[in-house]
């Protein structure tokens, strides 16, 4: 810049902000912890974190998209990834750029635009990962200028947001030993929240903390007890040391009480209750931490000594709600093991346990919130009938909560199977289960899916959708009364949420396997955002009330 | 010219050999035969990625009876390529590149344990008069290396694909599930019409079939009247009127001849 003239329009120019046809005035800044505690604001600006706010509640307050219009969405793009895999993800969104993580640690920054990459990350991944259930990652997590991911070789790294480039890298566990992560990381203050997976890998389990600026680890809870703490005494002989215990899907944060909430999966070996007796705590529980130490609050067992591989790695729900005629602060909880759950979020009583699907495993909990074992469930060498099966009433794909209607939508399967259990033998590295199942199918009874709307004050079903193949996909709820989720076959579903009612459909040719859409505002247009298989695609409306400032 | 068509397969056959992770030439015997920690481990590996398809036992569900296949003739090294390969055609997978060779060895350990060494299935029947009662009673549905009809599964590979009491079974009629792609599915059109067929696919909103007349197409249920289910499987029972025991067993001699074009099947 030559003259001192030209100089002062550029600064006139960029204080007074660049106005082009669609654009903000003034580009946001760094993402700030007021952002995430925000959660999705009525400009529909962003997406910022695993499960559109800290409550999980993925509802977005946007209403451009109705029951009526919905019928009418186009697809803008496609963005198609190149790499062998399937999206699990969620979708961040920060001034009209999408960010989201792919199979094998791939991870890019898309315009929301063209669908057209800006950048893309991609990691050199060692040969013999622990990965049981597929080279996947559910999606980044932000702060400042920075995104924090979770790799298959068990580290957690931070990526500048505007390049893709590798911030600092921080080791969780040994890959070689069965640690791996694949959660999308959960940022509280000045921390990114990490747990680990490995529960088939005779891992010892845990939580971690570290600092978003340096990466150096702030503190870590074991999910397993050492000797001589609380709870150490429920794992029989050894058995602590390679009890598995993953935690594998992201948790919750309520400000208030400065706490996280996050479910733990299965003890190790999965089907052998012989090789580990006790209730094996802090598996398949609720652990509620300080989240600036890590400390535990309090937790609750969903499945004591589970034999069914029934992981509580599902994603917590925080919502206030009436129950006979109360106020009550509750975390709302669809297991793996078959029961809807809401437990009071500041003592963790059980306020509702019952089945949303058939189990027979347990089909009551008692008034401690114990649930009562059925005789004839404990998998051996002859093998024994349970329903659900190991892939459970739901798993990790999200559920999603309407604080208008007060509904609690979760996509559940019914499914049995045959477990087989018997002694194994650890081996660092390798599998270690003690069994397997086979699936109940065949001309008379297979698994089926149902989408189903539950009251949360009382468990009871409000309504279903049903579908001949069950689905893992994540659900999105709207302020307009919408629900976009997916079936088991590649379809994408657009439901009124208050009915189940079929509004628009559409066929990916893949389905949304634990991901969820999005949905954000873009140059005044709202647009739905899917990841399904190998691809993204942009969806809106043809022409909208709200005129774009083209 | 020979020896130099030959390197360049060699060459090649190594390479993609590295690729795959696994030996180009696996050895002819199981390394691990016998081997108490690999039968142990192979169990596990057997009950939690075969056992699905193939039963606990291995006796067969959706997949075939896999206790006979020493007794069949099959070699190690042939069902160490099916495993590492997968098998064309079928829904059996390959074990994946990120398999290793000896967990592979260990499946195949664990499951002599539970084969039959020699086989059960006693060969009578002449094999010529057995072709002839194919191409006559099952040729119109089944297809033998090329030649035959569409409606039902191929059977080129069926020798070594099920037992003879598995296939006796079938034909006599006791069909204890549908094969996948083979559920009989009947359609009823706007117009009242039937088109009768077997489920190749389909969803919520769609169906894909092959009717009787071996066309292949795709209906849209809000096109339609009616899709439902068949009860009765779209193969006829062949009761002892319309295939005597003698008959049978020739059939039975032809069919365990039929063992494919793979060359693994060895």
């Amino acid at each position: 810049m030559r003259s001192t003239f030209a100089r002062l329009i550029l600064l006139l120019l960029v204080a007074g902000g660049v106005t082009l046809a669609g654009q903000q005035a003034q580009p946001p800044g760094p993402v700030t912890n007021q952002d995430l505690i925000d959660g999705l604001k009525a400009d529909g600006s962003s997406w910022l974190t695993f499960g559109g706010n800290y409550a999980n509640h993925r509802y977005s307050p946007l209403t451009q998209i109705t029951p009526e219009n919905v019928s009418k969405l186009q697809p803008v793009w496609t963005f198609q990834t190149g790499t062998l895999g399937n999206f699990e993800t969620t979708t961040l969104v920060r001034d009209n750029v999408l960010y989201a993580t792919g199979p094998q640690n791939v991870a890019w920054a898309v315009d929301a635009r063209s669908g057209r990459q800006i950048w893309r990350y991609r990691r050199e991944l060692p040969d013999n990962l622990t990965a049981c259930c597929g080279l996947v990652n559910r999606g980044f997590a932000a702060l400042g200028d920075r995104l924090f991911m979770t790799t298959l070789d068990a580290h957690l790294l931070a990526l500048d947001m505007k390049t893709g480039n590798v911030v600092w890298d921080a080791t969780l566990g040994d890959y070689q030993t069965g640690y791996a992560s694949t959660l999308a990381p959960l940022v509280v203050k000045d921390k990114v929240i990490v747990g680990v997976a490995g529960g088939e890998y005779g891992i010892r389990g845990f939580i971690d903390a570290y600092d978003a600026r340096t990466g150096k680890q702030a503190w870590r809870f074991y999910t397993i007890p050492g000797p001589g703490e609380p709870g150490f005494n429920s794992w029989a002989g050894e058995s602590w040391k390679i009890g598995g215990t993953g935690v594998w899907v992201t948790g919750a944060y309520d400000a208030e009480q400065n706490a996280i909430f996050f479910g733990t999966g299965n003890p190790g070996p999965d089907y052998h209750s012989g090789s580990r007796e006790g209730d094996n705590l802090y598996s398949c529980s609720l652990v509620v931490l300080d989240a600036d130490t890590g400390k535990l609050k309090w937790h609750y067992q969903f499945t004591p000594h589970d034999v069914h591989d029934y992981d509580s790695t599902e994603v917590p729900i925080l919502a206030d709600l009436t129950i006979n005629g109360q106020p009550r602060k509750t975390v709302m909880f669809a297991n793996r093991n078959g029961f809807y759950y809401t437990l009071d979020r500041v003592t963790g009583r059980v306020i509702v346990a019952k089945p949303f699907v058939q189990t027979t495993w347990a089909k009551a909990v008692d008034a401690q919130g114990r649930p009562m074992l059925e005789a004839g469930h404990t998998p051996d060498e002859k093998g024994e009938r349970t329903c659900p099966d190991l892939t459970g009433g739901t798993n990790f794909w999200p559920p999603s909560y309407d604080p208008r209607s007060r509904l609690f939508f979760v996509n559940a399967r019914e499914a049995c199977a045959t477990f087989y259990g018997y002694k194994p033998e650890y081996v660092a590295g390798q599998r270690f289960t003690g069994g397997a199942q086979q699936l109940v199918q065949n001309r008379d009874e297979k698994p089926f899916g149902a989408l189903r709307a539950l009251d949360p004050a009382t468990g009871e079903r409000k309504w279903e959708f049903l579908m001949p193949t069950p689905s893992r996909s994540g659900i999105l709820t709207t302020a307009s009364n919408l629900l976009f989720s997916g079936d088991g076959d590649g379809n994408l579903l657009a439901l009124d949420s208050r009915t189940g009612k079929l509004l628009w459909r559409y066929q990916m040719g893949s389905t949304l396997h634990g991901t969820s859409p999005v949905t954000y505002m873009l140059d005044g247009r709202q647009h739905l955002l899917v990841p399904a298989g190998t691809t993204l695609t942009a969806w809106t409306l043809p022409d909208t009330a709200a005129a774009s400032t083209r | 010219m020979r020896t130099t068509l030959g390197g360049l397969v060699v060459a090649i056959v190594s390479v993609t050999g590295i690729l795959l992770g696994a030996q180009s030439e696996p050895p002819a015997v199981n390394p691990l035969a016998g081997n108490a920690d690999a039968i142990q481990t192979g169990m596990g590996l057997f009950r939690s990625r075969c056992a699905d398809c193939h039963g606990m036992d291995a006796r067969g569900v959706r997949g075939p009876d896999l206790t006979q296949v020493w007794a069949s003739g099959r070699s190690d090294a042939g069902l160490f390529r099916t495993l590492r390969r997968g098998v064309a055609g079928t829904e059996m997978p390959s074990v994946g590149p990120r398999t290793p060779d000896d967990e592979v060895w260990k499946i195949l350990a664990y499951l002599k344990t539970i084969a039959a060494p020699t086989t059960s299935d006693v060969e009578v029947g002449n094999a010529s008069n057995g072709e002839r009662v194919f191409r006559a009673q099952c040729a119109g549905c089944h297809t033998v290396n090329g030649t035959g009809g569409r409606l039902g599964p191929d059977l080129s590979r069926i020798g070594s694909a099920r037992a003879r009491g598995a296939i006796v079974r079938r034909v006599r009629g006791a069909t204890e599930d549908f094969l996948e792609g083979y559920q009989p599915v009947i359609i009823t059109l706007k117009n009242g019409q039937t088109v009768r067929g077997v489920r190749k696919n389909g969803d919520l909103f769609s169906v894909q079939i092959m009717d009787g007349r071996e066309r292949i197409q795709g209906y849209l249920k809000s096109d339609v009247r009616e899709v439902a289910d068949g009860k009765a499987s779209a193969m006829p029972v062949f009761g002892t009127e319309r295939l005597n025991e003698s008959d049978l067993n020739d059939l039975l001699a032809y069919l365990s001849t039929l063992k494919g074009f793979d060359p693994s099947v060895r």
